[in-house]
């Protein structure tokens, strides 16, 4: 590929949120360069080594059904592999994967390379090109310019980064990487809307200096999951253990004595950390009532002996944080191979994006992961796609995809953002969807392979592999409604250990809870098809009167909800809306009448009266679809 | 237009006790209730006079008219039952239709569909905005008080219930790792019993009417010594309020209640609004304020005979609900120029005709009243959705052992109880979860 600098897409930045987002956009057609402070890090993991989890590996399988490489890099690093909420429905089941970070890094750089329409180039950004209020390029420290219609930032916390360890200080994007302040700088003299966020890792150690005799041992499960609907297990390494210890008495004594020498305690920090993700000092002051706290211990792979300590993430002083995890079983002897630390970081008001991910202020500029204010490789990688895969579109005219709350926890991620901003990391939960029957981790593919198939961004093997699957779905869906099991039919009484009183559609007999269709179909002789192809036919016979209530909501809404307002609409104009509520259209400038319901504060009445006005302006703009 | 194309359902005659009662129900899903309730879909625009059904009961018999799309007033499929006007008959009615699968109406819905379907000159957009936000206003005004007392402690202990149960199953469902003592399936079960049982006994309360005051409710205000309690005994007839010569002496708020020629009023006589250094006066004075927040419509006392009597007026009426009264009037010689307000003379009794005209034309035209819906029959229709949820989960829970299932049922419950108590998002309770327990992997 020749060194040009005029492209259809520039992404910058090389973690999660760019990598799928230099992907989509290659993928969509578009020519694409990614520039990253250092190709060494491609993918690199800068918190836990983990992919997935629960309300992740939805938005990771998301990723998958549309093409992208999340799911494929988990499989080919995975070392322990778990299946979450495994005793609960399938709605809300989980996989997560614990990833060798280097495995990781190498799948990621593989399919990169590999990528069609992709250039990789190794330099930092220092400053936008913007005319007329487009963005048409990026300056880099070398003094390059790159032109290209569209360019999304995905610079994670490298934006005014800075990391605390104790009352110490210093700037950096990651332990070991500078931050960017030339394009942190220039991009406060945009009108953005800045704050801080903080965010956290656990000191790491060596894990020939822990003493596992003694520690729980955690296995992955069997049989064990796959994160990729195009994998087999063949493509996994070697499998590990992870293990589980506690903080203990002496340890919280430890941490409380240390709080003085605190940046959270001692208010260095101003950013806001995530509460489902505290650091070890906050869980002890708060929770002053526990008095002992759970830790994963995680291996950072199998090349190395370096463990993650998942839950004791600090920012206290270094000789504190030795004293505290000399105090854990298990870790009496330990020794520290890199300390934790806090960092600070910029991120932008995600409520100035649009539901492309497109900013509000600079036309052509996307921004993607955790400058919108999220934490999590999943969310980013997520929010990546969607901005690289919009930003091909916008510089090949076409209309944006952007995904709705009933179709994708990707949708739900942005509407979420764009709509409702957050004053903390913003993470995934299952909670967070409403219509958590449909959205399931397990027909991520049928909702969105077909759709990712149109917006060209799922390829020939992917596409060819899931109508298969799909058709051996329908084809079982039909057979079970007309295939009848008449009364004394031995075989199937004797799987439910009750006798018939009547005829029953295979489909009737699959509703039952204890119903398992491999084995209905075991009992009456049906050719064996595949797990992934009967557990969907299951699974929408055991939901199928909550999935029908909910399909009927959306349909019920969704006129409504999708009806389109102008981005230019101002809503001080409109007669009979409260000054708040104005202030709040103002602030977001919903898409559509949906997300304008869903702003907190705007009533049902302001959008009776925003469709009021609609409706008198409809009279010379023809906009009508419903 | 874009709107959400349901079927929804009010009482169109002022709440009280009338010569007749109308329900009005527009929507896709009107010859389906038809069919149910009158056993046929009648001719359009033909009066009918029929039972009206709930399966083999007869609920009460009337007139039903049906107006089919678009030839009716909102353009959609229009059944108009008129009954015989019993608040108790008309509740049961509406609760039929609301089974029968249509919502009670939002605020100014019926004439946002009129609007809407080209039912009305598009000039009046203004207009129907503005009836939207003062019927949405009469509504909240509406909920705060059938949201006092008793019923308000009983539904707050029920929703914390249902909030802490919430807590617990979506708790175990998205942080299953965590070290945190999940109830067992066996102690959801019983609060799950516990919370329906309470729900039971607030729905048999209020549907007895021991929870809840229904009518309009207006308040009497004005500075200390203006005739208030003078007028309030005026009105009820009685010598409920204390009246002396003294500025203050109402110290609390009094309730009373009367009717009005059928429009069952709350009259609530307060403490005079001035600065007062006497704590029990001050409180009495926080309260009057806050019961001029709630009230359908306000009866502003001004004394005649102070000499910027007019200019009290003038600054009172900015308050669309406000009724200004200049009383004391036979203590003034010069009338005329005391206008837009009903001059009487709580003393002697003159002008309380002109007064009692004055609040039924304005609570008969008030658009509470237009729509028809009230804040108690809202509340109950709730409650009744909540129960079917409890009654799902409980089932899900003891048959399936459906942890997901159980927690969509118990956030449909919550979402039927934020029509009472407001909006409780996802975020609200990821909120109460990480305040609960100690999330942190």
């Amino acid at each position: 590929m020749s060194n040009q600098n005029r492209f259809d897409v520039i992404v910058v930045g090389g973690g999660h949120a760019g990598t799928e987002a230099a992907l989509a956009s290659a993928r969509a057609g578009a020519a694409t360069l990614l520039l990253t402070q250092n190709i060494e890090t491609l993918g690199q993991m800068s918190c836990n080594p983990a992919i997935g989890g629960i309300g992740k590996s939805h938005l990771v399988k998301e990723i998958d059904a549309l093409g992208g490489a999340m799911a494929i890099a988990a499989d080919h690093a995975g070392i322990h592999f778990r299946i979450l909420n495994s005793r609960k429905g399938p709605a809300v089941r989980a996989t997560r994967a614990q990833a060798d970070r280097q495995l990781y890094r190498v799948a990621i750089r593989q399919i990169l390379e590999n990528q069609q329409g992709l250039s990789l180039f190794q330099q930092s950004v220092d400053d936008l090109h913007i005319e007329n209020g487009r963005v048409t390029g990026v300056l880099t420290n070398m003094g390059l310019s790159f032109h290209a219609p569209t360019v999304v930032l995905t610079v994670g916390t490298f934006l005014g980064g800075l990391i605390h360890v104790g009352m110490d200080k210093q700037a950096g994007g990651r332990a070991g990487d500078a931050p960017s302040n030339a394009l942190a700088d220039r991009l406060r003299e945009l009108p953005f809307t800045v704050d801080r966020l903080k965010t956290g890792t656990p000191p790491r150690i060596d894990g020939r200096s822990v003493d596992f005799s003694d520690l729980e041992e955690q296995p992955g499960d069997e049989p064990r999951p796959m994160m990729s609907y195009l994998s087999t297990l063949a493509d996994h390494p070697r499998q590990v253990s992870c293990h589980i210890t506690h903080t203990s008495e002496q340890t919280h004594d430890i941490i409380r004595g240390g709080l003085d020498r605190s940046p959270l305690y001692s208010g260095e920090i101003e950013g806001v950390g995530p509460r489902y993700c505290p650091s070890i000092e906050d869980k002890v002051v708060r929770f002053s009532d526990k008095n002992s706290h759970q830790i994963f211990i995680e291996p950072e792979g199998l090349g190395t002996h370096e463990l993650y300590p998942n839950g004791i993430s600090t920012s206290l002083p270094y000789d504190v944080q030795v004293n505290l995890v000399r105090s854990i079983k298990g870790f009496e002897n330990a020794h520290i191979t890199r300390p934790g630390y806090a960092i600070e970081y910029d991120y932008f008001e995600p409520r100035e994006l649009q539901p492309s991910l497109q900013t509000r202020h600079v036309e052509g500029l996307y921004f993607a992961g955790q400058i919108n204010g999220t934490t999590g490789y999943e969310e980013a990688a997520a929010q990546g796609l969607v901005a690289g895969l919009n930003a091909a579109r916008q510089s090949q005219g076409k209309a944006p995809w952007c995904p709705k709350r009933s179709e994708a926890y990707i949708g739900v991620l942005i509407d979420d953002l764009i709509t409702m901003g957050t004053r903390e990391p913003y993470r995934m939960f299952t909670s967070r969807a409403e219509y958590r029957l449909i959205l399931r981790q397990d027909n991520a593919d049928r909702r969105l392979t077909e759709t990712g198939r149109e917006l060209g961004i799922v390829g020939e093997d992917r596409w060819n592999s899931f109508c298969e699957k799909r058709n051996q779905i329908d084809r079982l869906s039909d057979e079970m409604r007309v295939g009848f099991i008449q009364p004394g039919d031995a075989g199937v009484e004797a799987l439910l250990g009750q006798t018939l009183s009547r005829e029953y559609s295979l489909h009737d007999l699959a509703k039952r809870p204890e119903v398992k269709v491999s084995e209905l179909l075991g009992a009456i002789g049906h050719e064996r098809l595949p797990e992934h192809v009967t557990e969907q036919v299951e699974i929408d016979c055991k939901y199928q009167g909550y999935i029908v209530r909910q399909l009927d909501e959306i349909d019920r809404i969704k006129a409504q909800q999708d009806y389109p307002l102008p981005g230019d609409l101002d809503y001080t104009e409109i007669h009979g809306l409260s000054n708040e509520v104005v202030q709040k259209l103002n602030q977001v400038k919903p898409a559509t009448l949906g997300q304008a319901g869903r702003i907190s504060g705007v009533t049902p009445a302001a959008v009776s009266i925003l469709l009021i006005h609609l409706k008198k302006q409809g009279k010379t703009q023809v906009r009508q679809r419903a | 237009m874009p709107y959400i194309k349901d079927t929804i359902a009010a009482r169109a005659t002022a709440p009280g006790r009338g010569g007749i009662g109308i329900v009005r129900v527009s929507g896709p899903g009107v010859k389906e209730i038809s069919r149910h309730i009158l056993g046929e879909i009648p001719e359009p625009r033909l009066a009918i006079y029929s039972d009206f059904r709930d399966g083999e009961d007869v609920i009460d018999q009337g007139i039903a008219l049906y107006f089919n799309s678009p030839g009716s007033f909102t353009g959609e499929d229009v059944l108009e039952l008129q009954g015989h006007g019993g608040p108790v008959v008309l509740e049961m009615l509406l609760n039929r239709v609301i089974n029968l699968g249509a919502r009670i109406a939002a605020p100014g819905e019926f004439s946002q569909r009129a609007y809407l379907n080209d039912k009305m000159d598009l000039a009046q957009a203004e207009a129907i905005a503005d009836l939207i936000n003062s019927s949405t206003e009469a509504a909240a005004r509406g909920a705060v008080r059938s949201l006092q007392g008793e019923f308000s402690t009983r539904i707050n202990h029920l929703v914390a219930k249902v909030i802490e149960l919430r807590v617990f199953v979506e708790a175990s469902i998205d942080f299953p790792e965590e070290e945190i003592d999940f109830l067992s399936d066996e102690r959801i079960e019983v609060q799950l019993a516990e919370v329906h049982q309470e729900l039971d006994k607030v729905l048999d309360e209020t549907s007895h009417g021991a929870l809840l005051v229904e009518g309009a409710s207006v308040v009497l205000m004005g500075k200390p010594n203006a005739g208030k309690s003078s007028l309030m005994n005026l009105l009820t007839g009685r010598d409920t309020s204390i009246v002396t010569d003294i500025p203050g002496t109402t110290r609390d708020v009094v309730n009373e209640t009367l009717q009005l020629d059928g429009i069952p009023l709350r009259l609530v006589d307060t403490a005079g609004i001035r600065n007062s250094l006497d704590k029990i006066e001050a409180e009495g004075v926080k309260r009057a304020l806050a019961a001029g927040e709630e009230a359908d419509l306000v009866i502003a006392v001004v004394d005649a005979s102070e000499p910027d009597a007019m200019k009290q007026a003038e600054s009172l009426l900015e308050d669309r609900r406000t009724v200004v009264v200049f009383n004391k009037i036979d203590l003034v010689a010069d009338t005329g120029l005391l206008t837009d307000g009903i001059q009487m003379s709580a003393k002697t009794g003159l002008g309380l005709q002109s007064l009692k005209d004055q609040l039924k034309k304005r609570l008969g035209l008030s658009p509470n009243a237009g729509s028809g819906f009230t804040a108690r029959n809202r509340h109950i229709i709730a409650l009744g959705c909540c129960k079917e949820s409890l009654v799902a989960a409980r089932s899900l829970l003891i048959e399936q052992r459906a942890g997901e299932l159980v927690a969509e049922e118990l956030r449909v419950c919550q979402q039927n109880l934020s029509e009472i108590t407001g909006v409780f998002t996802a975020d609200d309770l990821l909120g109460e979860i990480f305040g609960s327990f100690c999330i942190g992997k």
